[in-house]
């Protein structure tokens, strides 16, 4: 072979290539004497402003349990991989999780879709998984027995935020607004209207946009031609949607409550949305402020002096929680087993999280949790309320 | 070289994939395994989009359209009768009563995108150039919107989820090299000498007595045909799927590999998909970090995206008409390069 120039620059990208590969190998070598925690996550693409915040808080739990001395003697080592929204990559990354990586257990997540697509594959290995914010009730059913949520179900904030319309914020007439392209979307709009019809209100008008949707002139214009005004507007959002829905309705005169689901629970909301957020009401998981809970007030430093900006959004504490329950979960096992661990972990009782605590009760893989129930008021998030809702849809 | 030596060569070639195909899960880990049977299903898609938008002019941006009908049909097809009645249990009744296997399902899923893209492609390879590739991707839009409305169907948006993880390496690259022959055969017959007359000069390939509808037609449904096999292979490969993995995302994934590789040779689809693949595997790794011991590198999420932008960037510069061009790895290539080779070495 003569040495061309096409020649040279071709062994040049074979060099880098071989380079870079040996340099992956020889990390898969290092650190036997770590335990392995899995954590993929979409910290790039449509679901990046709610996963970035639940890996950095799993990444803060995991150094201070390091810092106190780690678990069973050994430190944990979070293998974070950067799922990119991806359903292939999804696929991919979770079985170099289980067949390179051998991770006995791991955490990651914030939406269903993104479980589901790698549910399967830690089903058939029979390696438990702990998702910190989908909150899809059915996953459990969907995936198997190692699947497990650290937050709350759909079907529970949905019922919160159905009575909280209902007694505190006196609306008798909803407008049902859903992202009919998500699970998580057009669940939590059927859980919705199921508790608030149950409750005795009235959906008086249901309408349906595509995720991604940049107008949504349409919708309104149908709602500003309905006689009956409703009360309270309520839309089930993906966070990358919501500053816009919320923007445009303000703009077209809706100036009623606009209530939702913790997709809202995005610095987007008020980033995009800025004083049309007001009158903005959502259910979430924890209130992240300095004027919350001790737990969170603590949380809420370590995170401004880790990531110098305070915690985004609540998926921040879900991910600090469940690396600490699953953390818990390998010291109660005593090993790194993992069916021990899958034990452990359905065992679960009265873990104390920021989040609120968490037990896993007659078999069930969905915590029964308080929701907190979030306003919107003067362009600043406020705690509106904390509930425990009286009567919740089935799965 | 002889008749009986160029078969012996095709009977080598085809035995080679299809054995390491087989061996694989012995050799390599599972999520290689996967990489390669992801990448198997990729090269599938992109040869079968290169019929049309390479070969014969007609640049599509529907063939992912076809992708999500395959997939939903044999999802639908294949679903095991418990999972029927939990996830779909409006189905009429007719459908739910029909259980097929993998490989029928699959075939069905081919089937009805050959039907679905004889319909679309009559009115639509009428027309020309940019007009035509609008069109197409209006045909992406509409049946994105029909997945998501047909509720008793597909779940709607949800996730449609319970499809059978049967998608193995060995079951891949068996439409791969069916794809590649067959289309291969094609490709250099007279039928695709009229393809690429049509691409090059519609009124000279008229002026030859060719007809330019059924020409285009023809390779539009024979892409389809495969499109939907691979459909059917990316659902019983991830086993859960939403409308929403069949669209813009996939398309411009799928038509950056054509693209890479060289529109214009099955050969060089294939080598796109390669490139794409390893290149995107490769930085997903790296841009977790590393140390070099001299250097060590913080993660860097989202840095694969930039520089496999940058590295399309510069195949576009340096080589606009992809990797490959229009050239092909065919055995009287590799003869001739055999015969120079030796030649150099002699003088």
């Amino acid at each position: 072979m003569k040495l061309t120039r096409r020649n040279v620059a071709g062994l040049a990208v074979m060099a880098g290539l071989a380079i870079a590969s040996s340099s992956f190998s020889s990390r898969l070598a290092a650190a036997d004497d770590t335990i392995k925690i899995g954590a993929p996550f979409n910290v790039t693409g449509a679901q990046s402003s709610v996963d970035s915040p639940a890996l950095n808080g799993a990444k803060l739990k995991a150094k201070e349990i390091n810092d106190a001395g780690g678990v069973l003697g050994k430190k944990i080592e979070l293998v974070i991989y950067d799922t990119k929204t991806d359903p292939t990559v999804i696929a991919s990354t979770a079985s170099q999780l289980i067949n390179q990586d051998k991770v006995p257990v791991a955490l990651g997540f914030t939406d269903s879709d993104a479980v589901l697509a790698l549910g399967t594959i830690f089903q058939t290995a029979n390696v438990p998984f702990v998702t910190p914010g989908a909150t899809s009730p059915k996953l459990p059913e969907q995936v198997g027995s190692q699947m497990f949520l650290a937050c709350f179900g759909d079907n529970v904030q949905a019922a919160a935020g159905a009575e909280y319309v209902l007694n505190k914020l006196g609306g008798k007439r909803v407008y049902l607004l859903r992202d009919n392209t998500t699970e998580y979307t057009t669940l939590l709009a059927r859980y919705f209207k199921e508790a608030y019809e149950h409750g005795g209100g009235k959906i008086v008008l249901a309408d349906d946009y595509k995720h991604g949707d940049t107008s949504f002139t349409a919708q309104i214009t149908k709602l500003k031609a309905f006689p009956t005004k409703p009360d309270v507007l309520y839309v089930a959002a993906q966070p990358d949607d919501i500053g816009v829905v919320v923007k445009q309705m303000r703009q077209a005169g809706l100036m009623q409550p606009i209530v939702g689901g913790d997709g809202y629970d995005t610095p987007l909301l008020l980033s995009v949305g800025g004083k049309a957020a007001n009158n903005v009401y959502f259910s979430t998981h924890a209130f992240m402020a300095e004027d919350s809970t001790p737990g969170i007030v603590k949380f809420y430093q370590a995170y401004k002096a880790a990531y110098n900006t305070p915690p985004e959004n609540a998926f921040a504490a879900l991910g600090y929680d469940t690396v600490g329950l699953v953390a818990d979960a390998i010291t109660r096992a005593g090993t790194t087993d993992s069916a021990k661990i899958r034990d452990a972990l359905a065992a679960t009782q009265g873990y104390k999280g920021i989040t609120g605590s968490i037990s896993y009760s007659q078999g069930s893989r969905v915590p029964d949790k308080t929701v907190s129930i979030i306003g919107v008021k003067d362009d600043k998030l406020f705690l509106a309320a904390e509930v425990t809702p009286t009567w919740i849809a089935k799965p | 070289m002889s008749r009986k030596q160029r078969f012996l060569i095709v009977v080598v070639g085809l035995a080679l994939p299809a054995l390491f195909s087989i061996w694989a899960p012995a050799l390599m880990n599972d999520y290689l395994v996967r990489v390669v049977t992801v990448m198997c299903i990729n090269a599938l898609l992109v040869i079968s989009m290169g019929l049309a938008n390479g070969f014969t002019g007609v640049f599509s941006l529907g063939h992912v359209g076809f992708v999500a009908v395959g997939a939903y049909v044999s999802g639908v097809l294949s679903l095991s009768d418990a999972n029927k009645a939990s996830y779909l249990p409006d189905l009429p009744v007719w459908i739910a009563a029909i259980h097929l296997g993998f490989l029928p399902s699959t075939i069905v899923a081919g089937l009805v995108c050959v039907v679905l893209a004889f319909l679309v492609g009559a009115p639509l390879m009428r027309l020309s150039g940019h007009f035509v590739s609008v069109a197409t991707l209006g045909f992406l839009i509409i049946v994105n919107v029909v997945l998501v409305n047909s509720d008793a169907y597909t779940r709607g948006a949800r996730t449609f989820t319970g499809v059978p993880l049967q998608t193995t390496l060995p079951w891949a690259m068996a439409w791969l090299l069916l794809a590649v022959v067959t289309l291969a055969r094609i490709i250099y017959s007279p039928k695709g000498r009229a393809w690429r007359a049509v691409r090059e000069d519609t009124i000279a390939a008229q002026a030859l007595g060719i007809d330019v509808l059924p020409t285009r037609l023809s390779a539009f449904v024979i892409g389809s045909f495969f499109a939907g096999v691979g459909g059917s292979l990316y659902g019983h490969y991830l086993g859960s799927f939403s409308p929403a993995s069949f669209y813009f995302a996939y398309t411009f994934s799928l038509i950056s590999m054509l693209v890479i590789g060289g529109m214009r040779s099955l050969t060089g689809a294939v080598v796109g998909v390669i490139v794409v693949s390893l290149l995107s595997e490769l930085l997903r790794n790296l841009e977790r970090g590393f140390d070099f011991g001299i250097v060590s590198v913080p993660p860097l999420y989202g840095g694969s995206q930039i520089v496999l932008g940058v590295i399309f960037i510069l195949i576009m510069i340096f080589r606009p008409s992809g990797v490959m061009g229009d050239l092909e790895l065919s055995l009287g290539r590799i003869a001739a390069l055999l015969h120079r080779g030796r030649k150099e070495t002699n003088t």
